[in-house]
């Protein structure tokens, strides 16, 4: 490579650069292979993530109670021995505002009824945050029950923790 | 000479002439590319051929196209079949110049068909740029006197960038308090779920226990990574590249310690990148293969 093809290169590179500020700038940081890496930069925030527990055994009045990850009496389902990714699967619940038939159904999809069977596989939403000055409070709350045919949502909860509109 | 010369001396050393090392070297950082572009591409198609059904945000590209489109009849395994066909060609140099610039479309569709589900993973990045600085190399910079200084020192360019960008998203994004320790313990707290999730159980590590015990581990823990992402430009520099990628690489391990997120792919490419393997390969090698000579 000789000078004036190493000038060029440099060249290039700024006009990619420009190109790169441009994408990423209009799709949120965001558009790959290019990103302003955001990932971490805010820190302290408050956490939503999702996990699925076994409740098959649980008696009916007990299934929709709260709990915290330390008192935590059921098994959670290993959801990464079927395939499915726990990201994707976190972000599939917590970004999901308008839990309709469709929506339910590619929930219990993504499980595959067959893994299910005759369990019952409560879906919780997992809850993080700081609370004062040195400790961290995880809390799970019972979201959406899951058996072979059909999905439930808790019936505690209010309609808009399902539905938002569009 | 102006600044950005002066950068362009460092990233493409014009001075100094193609030695065979420095080809084998090239050909099989190529290779290492190629087959974790080949891997990805399945195993993307695999994952959103069975678990994909609707589209919860769209990435990219994904923006115009409905992509859910490729989530039936095999499409995204077709896909997988078509990037691998053309990085194959791509890598012995057979069609045209467009093979890779085809690549990098293709893998960019893959990706956000792959991703439409929520997650936004950064773990693939470093591939996908080096895929980006094939394309461009092999478009303006044919030729083995050209395209491996391009390539890598573009990749070096943009890996720089892309970790001294993350340093200042987080001065943007929560300021100067970014390292106190207790944001790692939220951190530490939410992957412990996504484990447990996963794996269906969970118990801290050993540095995961130090910092949860320690604000001021978990804050000096921090703050070496921030210290590390700030100064990844200086990989742009070729005496200050292999100090810089030693830290950044114990960076990712400090990662994949404290919060359990792997990133193989991109540490293996530092790995490759930030360390002069050609001077090694020309102490026992005098002379470049024709197949090389012709495929680069």
């Amino acid at each position: 490579m000789t000078k004036s093809h190493s000038r060029r290169a440099m060249k290039i590179i700024g006009i990619i650069l420009l190109c790169y500020g441009v994408l990423v700038a209009s799709h949120k940081g965001e558009f790959w292979p290019f990103s302003i890496y955001p990932m971490f930069s805010k820190a302290g925030n408050p956490w939503t993530r999702a996990i699925v527990l076994d409740v098959t055994n649980t008696p009916d009045d007990e299934i929709w109670e709260p709990s915290t990850l330390s008192d935590l009496s059921v098994e959670p389902i290993a959801i990464g021995s079927y395939g499915v990714d726990q990201i994707d699967f976190s972000n599939f619940i917590s970004k999901t505002e308008n839990w309709t038939e469709s929506r339910r159904n590619a929930l219990r999809t993504m499980f595959g009824p067959g893994n299910i069977g005759s369990e019952r596989w409560m879906t919780a939403k997992v809850n993080g945050r700081l609370v004062g000055a040195d400790s961290v409070v995880v809390v799970i709350q019972p979201f959406l029950l899951v058996t072979a045919d059909s999905v439930y949502v808790n019936p505690r909860l209010e309609e808009s923790d399902y539905f938002r509109g569009e | 000479m102006k600044w950005y010369e002066k950068i362009a001396d460092q990233l493409f050393e014009p001075n100094r002439s193609v030695s065979p090392g420095e080809l084998w070297f090239f050909k099989f950082f190529e290779l290492f590319i190629v087959s974790y572009v080949i891997k990805y591409a399945w195993e993307w198609g695999f994952y959103a051929q069975l678990r994909n059904f609707e589209v919860v945000l769209p990435l990219g590209l994904a923006n115009y196209i409905d992509v859910s489109l490729f989530f039936q009849n095999q499409l995204a395994l077709v896909v997988a079949g078509l990037i691998t066909v053309f990085a194959v060609l791509a890598f012995f140099r057979l069609g045209t110049k467009w093979m890779y610039p085809l690549v990098m479309f293709l893998l960019h569709m893959q990706y956000v068909i792959r991703f439409s589900q929520g997650e936004i993973p950064h773990s693939s990045n470093l591939i996908g740029m080096a895929v980006f600085c094939f394309t461009i190399g092999a478009i303006f910079f044919p030729g083995k006197k050209q395209m491996p200084r391009f390539v890598m020192g573009s990749i070096i360019f943009f890996v720089g960038l892309g970790y001294t960008s993350s340093f200042i998203a987080k001065m943007i994004g929560t300021g100067i308090h970014w390292f106190d320790g207790r944001h790692l313990w939220l951190w530490i707290s939410e992957k412990s779920i996504d484990i447990l999730s996963r794996e269906g159980v969970y118990s801290p590590n050993f540095l995961q226990q130090m910092a949860l015990k320690s604000t001021a581990i978990a804050s000096v823990i921090l703050l070496f990574g921030w210290f590390t992402e700030m100064i990844g430009v200086t990989l742009w520099w070729k005496k200050l590249r292999p100090y810089t990628v030693t830290l950044i690489i114990g960076m990712h391990l400090g990662i994949t310690m404290t919060m359990n997120i792997r990133f193989d792919a991109f540490v293996i490419q530092l790995i490759l990148i930030g360390y002069p393997w050609y001077k090694l390969l020309d102490s026992v090698i005098k002379t470049t293969p024709d197949w090389i000579e012709r495929t680069i």
